[in-house]
């Protein structure tokens, strides 16, 4: 993982890292890499992946009716930038 | 402090001690005016929260800066409880910035002091409220845990720490992590409140989709001590990796005198391959779930807004600036994990050896009633400290196996154990899902055993 790679995957999910964090990062990696060699020692064949600790079910299919809601003026209360009760942000289609 | 020693006037006295205290431990983001709400378990108790826990009206950054100005709309699910049963909320504490990490350093308002010794770190994520606990102030304050955010700190500050069942008390208004580790846990300074502060806690709610539909029992009123004939495993893998011979020394006490309560002790070992996997597994899951969870701090809706020519811009200079370089180097390893190239090589096969884990522990805890080992392989450590092998035992398995009641959505509880060069040091136990009367049980008896319910640190 080198220095480029670093600054596409942080990208990826929208933020800049500078040289410095980047840096840090590959070193970060280095580690992670060691640490993921154990990964390919564990033969995991016919596992499946654990996404919760429990299978039992705790949501179910909901009656469609409204349940909890906010006001406009809630929602909108942490809004750096609001105009006539909308979000504003610059325009998407020029 | 303890649950019942509260009066009409503790929460104003909690709040200028806090105050006072805060200059030296650094430990408090906001504080709050008390109110009384609500009559209970809880009349006249000052609570802390930590910072990640929605308080309507009530800024809650999450120590992070992109949330410095985030004044939620509503209440997470256990602040209506809390205030329910009487509490009183007066303060929102540090933490670990977006609860990702285990020193506390990494918090906006800069590190959390350990009253034990201000040159050490509290602990984290939830230093901040383990530290309120710990140094007299409030007999109870909230924290989430995820890999050991309130174990491992409880043991640094020779406090009651729990972390109940996955699902036992709701995560609804609780900014998240990692959504399948991720638990609410709460300090406290004896058995005896943790029993009450869970029973006020727990409970199923329809706006977490995790929260389980278990009865909540009578913790405290059903509290027994005698353990006769209740087979606790010592989780040998973390033993033989701790170096610390006041750790080992405290341990072996402990354990003697749970044979003298006529408990059933037994050694057990885990698979060596999967104990040290323990720690990447679980920095894959809770780094890439992280990812996706917080991709909702873009700077739009809620949070520090940097302006910018397109949305896209927006976001990108928001998020740059508002994380800290731990938090960016945490997603960028969550956003390697989740490449579609590396997806099946890493973040599935972190589920799958979780589950491998999952499996070898439940194999021998269902069969026995709880898993005990030290919570830590020593006193806190200096803030400045950075030598630590991150590849050796000590630090892969011991430091780091209370994780396994994530993995596991097991109950787990630290309590003090005993001191290392004046610093507390505590002892884990691990129970079976649901099964926290049991925990709390055992861990009454080792209250008895160690003598050391509710101390404190006032002075420092």
């Amino acid at each position: 993982m080198n220095k480029e790679e670093i600054k596409d995957l942080a990208l990826n999910i929208m933020f800049d890292v500078t040289d410095k964090e980047a840096e840090d990062i590959e070193n970060e990696f280095k580690t992670l890499d060691k640490m993921l060699e154990f990964f390919d020692s564990i033969d995991t064949s016919n596992v499946e992946e654990m996404v919760y600790p429990f299978d039992d079910p705790t949501s179910y299919l909901r009656q469609d009716v409204t349940s909890k809601t906010i006001s406009q003026n809630d929602a909108m209360s942490n809004v750096a930038k609001t105009k006539q009760g909308h979000v504003v942000v610059p325009k998407v289609v020029k | 402090m303890r649950l019942q020693d509260c009066t009409t006037n503790s929460a104003t006295l909690a709040l200028e001690i806090l105050k006072k205290n805060n200059e030296k431990l650094n430990n408090i983001v906001t504080f709050v005016e008390p109110t009384i709400k609500g009559e209970g378990k809880l009349n006249n108790v000052p609570v802390v929260l930590k910072d990640n826990v929605n308080t309507k009206g009530i800024l809650t950054t999450a120590s992070c800066k992109i949330l410095d100005n985030y004044v939620p709309v509503y209440n997470a699910t256990i602040v209506d409880k809390i205030e329910k049963a009487g509490g009183q909320i007066i303060a929102k504490a540090s933490m670990d910035e977006l609860a990702m990490g285990g020193t506390n350093l990494t918090a906006l308002t800069g590190p959390v002091k350990n009253p034990y010794d201000l040159n050490r770190i509290s602990g984290g994520s939830s230093g901040g409220s383990a530290v309120a606990v710990a140094s007299g102030a409030v007999p109870f304050a909230i924290g989430s845990d995820t890999g050991d955010s309130v174990r491992k700190p409880a043991s640094f500050n020779g406090i009651v720490g729990v972390k109940p069942t996955y699902g036992r008390i709701s995560r609804y208004g609780i900014i998240p992590y990692s959504s399948s580790l991720d638990h609410v846990g709460y300090f406290c300074t004896n058995v005896k409140d943790a029993a009450t502060l869970l029973e006020v806690l727990a409970g199923r709610d329809d706006n977490d989709m995790t929260s389980s539909f278990e009865e909540v029992k009578e913790y405290s009123k059903e509290l027994n001590s005698d353990i006769k004939g209740k087979k606790i495993l010592v989780f040998s893998n973390v033993i033989e990796a701790i170096s610390n011979k006041d750790v080992i020394e405290s341990f072996n006490n402990l354990i003697e005198g749970l044979k003298k309560k006529g408990a059933i002790v037994e050694n057990v070992s885990f698979d060596e391959k999967l104990m040290r996997a323990i720690l990447p597994t679980y920095y894959i899951i809770a780094n890439a779930e992280a990812t996706a969870n917080h991709s909702n701090l873009t700077g739009l809706l809620f949070g520090e807004r940097l302006e910018g020519s397109s949305i896209d811009e927006i976001m990108i200079k928001s998020r740059s600036e508002g994380f800290g370089p731990w938090i960016k180097k945490r997603f960028v390893i969550g956003s390697y994990a989740l490449k579609e190239d590396n997806q099946e090589r890493v973040f599935r096969k972190a589920q799958k050896i979780r589950r491998l884990i999952v499996e070898d522990v439940m194999k021998k805890l269902s069969d026995a009633d709880g898993l005990i080992a030290p919570a830590a392989t020593g006193g806190a450590p200096l803030i400045n400290s950075t030598s630590t092998n991150q590849m050796s035992d000590e630090y892969l398995v011991a430091d780091n196996h209370m994780v396994i009641g994530n993995f596991t959505g097991c109950p787990s509880i630290t309590l003090p154990m005993g001191y290392t060069e004046g610093l507390p040091i505590g002892v884990n136990l691990t129970c079976n899902p649901f099964k926290e009367q049991t925990m709390f049980d055992i861990s009454f008896a080792i209250e008895e055993i160690t003598g050391l319910a509710d101390k404190v640190k006032e002075d420092f």
